[in-house]
């Protein structure tokens, strides 16, 4: 028997003793990072690389950064996890308009009011990451977002992106008798179909319905006050391509690459996987027209990842100092147009691509406004409700009301 | 004695410290976290009784996930068993090839759903309009995936395809051991081949289908791999089973943990009592010889 229990403990003793040995170099700064961009690893492990030097040039100090990247689908779960056990990353990444106000309420972020970075970007991006009169995160992605259209079908035809809805049927009227289709619908991830009423309902509330998210808040609204959002909804689902929930983002892609339809109620993120495909598009943005009202065609202003730094990381200052780092007056140019992410600061100097600065004009002219955040879980059950509202599983009415309960509950607690 | 149980409990320990771990304590807590309102992220949570419960009641989402797995379980049940019975009785009666057919019905259970979901994707959105084509049968034409009334069925053969294959080695093994002379016995008493069937080798293998209805009723009521590779629950909630809506609630929505946790709660508690009820029923049809 104990003969047994020996050989069992032989190897326990030998990790333990073997755990001893490490951990006797005090000098090095072990820096967790955490991102959702799996996409940019290469990028991101370069940029960290010369932070590192940098550090043990100018300060002499040896970081080792350990980047974590895991798929963007399930970053949120493992990032959460995380921070719930008391693992939480030094530094991470999250979304700056829904998750900023529920991370900050549990205490996940830091202050970087005082941060260096906070002189150099633009003073409408930093809005988005303002929680409190606080600064709380690093922009990463900062969007002006509107629909994606194929310049080369518009100018074929001699169309100019429509300011309002009764134009926009002018225009699908001219593709349709031209054989083109007129919409791309992509509906198998259900995040897809929801950006149709994310536009049409950003464009509403901030111009004709002002009151909506009040009104909701206080339990006395309900999506049936909007419900001109489903004119443009259903104009765009009567005139999409075939087998919609057969078709995810990256075939979506290819197929609006290859101009299989003029248009498609997606975002500037896309444009990278667009641009592989057929290097030559001439990708257009505009804003969403959603009734006869030309005020309510707007783009839509919003930051979305952001870098957060963890209250209880053991080395904050040289977290904060690689925040700054993200927009370095010699560096961050690079990464920056390198990760085709638009400039929000003023270190940036590259050359912006032609879709945003098609965006900026409208931003220009006024047409724009910045994204508000809705109560958690109604985005979900709006992406699921419009995708029964395509299959027919679901008339408008049972969408408005499924809405509403998720906005409600949403309130409860 | 003492030392021998000593012994037995010692080559045990560490299966079981295993299985308390990643199995027996999750489970507990699961039951515990029903009774809070934690959303997965906050530190702390608070205990809310069985408020979780009752909202359950009023949860369209859910009871309508309910009716569709339920509409699943009892197609699932009925074909599972049919099918391998079947596979298993002509199998069984051929005189070539039983190994090289057995093999190739039970290989689709050897790949995992999600893999085996990908490959029916792919022949339901890539083949079938191909075999339309060729064929103009237009019932291929159809979004198999897309359209709510035939994805139901797309999951089904993605399921039958998955499944049928191990509850055919059961079966197979039933009739096996079914004494030869018995079968003769009732030949030579001009019973024909059905009658041979229905009369001698049903009531044989009465134990086997006691296990294959087990097996078909907890597997189909938990379903989820299938429906998450194929449709992922969609179009929106059309397709949605129960164990993808605890998914959804817990991962996606909300994130409400607690909440999530009563639905899984009841969903077990579902499958103990109905597949509990089917083991007592069917124990006392089956016969020994």
């Amino acid at each position: 028997m104990k003969r047994i229990l020996m050989v069992l403990l032989l190897p326990l003793l030998a990790i333990s003793l073997a755990a001893c040995n490490g951990g006797d170099d005090t000098d090095v700064v072990e820096l967790d990072v955490f991102m959702s961009f799996p996409r940019f690893q290469e990028q991101f492990e370069d940029y960290f690389e010369l932070f590192e030097a940098k550090m043990l040039e100018e300060e002499n100090i040896t970081v080792r950064i350990n980047l974590e990247m895991p798929s963007s689908d399930t970053a949120q779960q493992l990032l959460e996890a995380r921070l719930s056990s008391d693992d939480a990353p030094d530094v991470f990444t999250l979304h700056a308009i829904s998750n900023i106000p529920e991370y900050y309420e549990a205490g996940y972020l830091e202050d970087l009011s005082d941060a260096a970075f906070v002189d150099v970007v633009y003073d409408s991006v930093l809005d988005s990451v303002t929680f409190d009169d606080k600064i709380v995160a690093l922009p990463l992605e900062s969007l002006a977002w509107g629909y994606l259209y194929n310049k080369d079908i518009f100018e074929a035809y001699d169309l100019t992106p429509p300011a309002t809805l009764s134009e926009m049927e002018t225009v699908v009227a001219t593709l349709n008798a031209n054989d083109e289709t007129p919409f791309l619908l992509a509906f198998q991830e259900s995040w897809i179909p929801q950006l149709m009423m994310a536009l049409s309902l950003g464009g509403m509330i901030n111009s004709e319905e002002t009151d909506f998210i009040a009104n909701m808040n206080a339990g006395t609204g309900s999506y049936a006050d909007i419900d001109e959002v489903f004119g443009i909804i259903d104009l765009i689902m009567a005139n999409g391509t075939d087998r919609p929930f057969e078709t995810g983002s990256a075939a979506g892609s290819a197929d609006f690459a290859n101009g299989n339809a003029a248009m498609w109620v997606q975002g500037p993120w896309m444009s990278g996987s667009i641009l592989e495909v057929n290097p030559d598009m001439n990708i257009g943005l505009a804003p969403l027209p959603v009734t006869n009202n030309p005020d309510t065609t707007m783009i839509n202003l919003s930051t979305s990842t952001s870098l957060a730094v963890s209250p209880t990381s053991e080395h904050k200052d040289i977290a904060i100092k690689l925040l700054n780092f993200i927009l370095d007056e010699e560096h961050s140019s690079d990464l920056f147009s390198d990760l085709k992410f638009n400039p929000l600061a003023t270190v940036h100097t590259y050359e912006s691509f032609p879709w945003v600065d098609e965006a900026m004009s409208y931003v220009a002219d006024g047409k724009a406004y910045l994204e508000q955040a809705l109560p958690d879980g109604v985005t979900d059950v709006t992406a699921l409700m419009l995708q029964e509202y395509y299959a027919g599983t679901k008339t408008q009415a049972e969408v408005i009301e499924a809405i509403d309960a998720a906005w409600a509950s949403a309130l409860t607690d | 004695m003492k030392r021998v149980n000593l012994s037995l409990v010692l080559f045990c320990l560490p299966a079981l410290l295993l299985y308390s771990t990643f199995v027996l304590f999750p489970a507990v807590d699961g039951f515990r976290l029903s009774l809070t309102n934690w959303n997965g992220l906050n530190p702390t949570s608070e205990y809310v009784g069985f408020s979780n419960y009752r909202e359950l009641l009023e949860d369209k989402m859910f009871l309508q996930s309910l009716l569709f797995t339920t509409r699943y379980v009892v197609y699932m049940v009925v074909l599972q068993n049919g099918i391998a019975l079947f596979l298993a009785i002509i199998i069984e009666s051929l005189r070539k090839g039983k190994r090289v057919l057995r093999t190739i019905f039970f290989f689709p259970n050897m790949i995992s759903m999600i893999i085996g979901g990908f490959i029916w994707m792919f022949i339901f959105t890539r083949v079938f309009p191909q075999i339309a084509e060729f064929t103009g049968i237009m019932l291929f034409n159809e979004s198999w995936i897309g359209n709510p009334e035939y994805s139901f069925y797309s999951i089904l053969i993605l399921s039958l395809w998955g499944s049928v294959g191990y509850l055919m080695i059961i079966y197979i093994a039933a009739l096996q051991s079914i004494p030869q002379s018995l079968v003769e016995a009732a030949e030579i008493d001009g019973a024909n081949r059905f009658q041979v069937i229905w009369h001698v080798v049903r009531p044989l293998i009465m134990n086997s289908i006691t296990i294959g209805i087990f097996i078909a009723l907890s597997s189909s009521f938990k379903v989820f791999d299938q429906v998450f590779a194929l449709t992922g629950g969609g179009p929106g909630t059309a397709t949605q089973v129960v164990s993808i809506n605890i998914f959804m609630e817990a991962f996606h929505m909300r994130s409400r943990y607690g909440y999530a946790s009563a639905k899984a709660v009841v969903l077990f508690v579902l499958i103990l009592t109905i597949t509990g009820i089917q083991l007592i029923v069917m124990k006392q049809k089956e016969v020994e010889y």
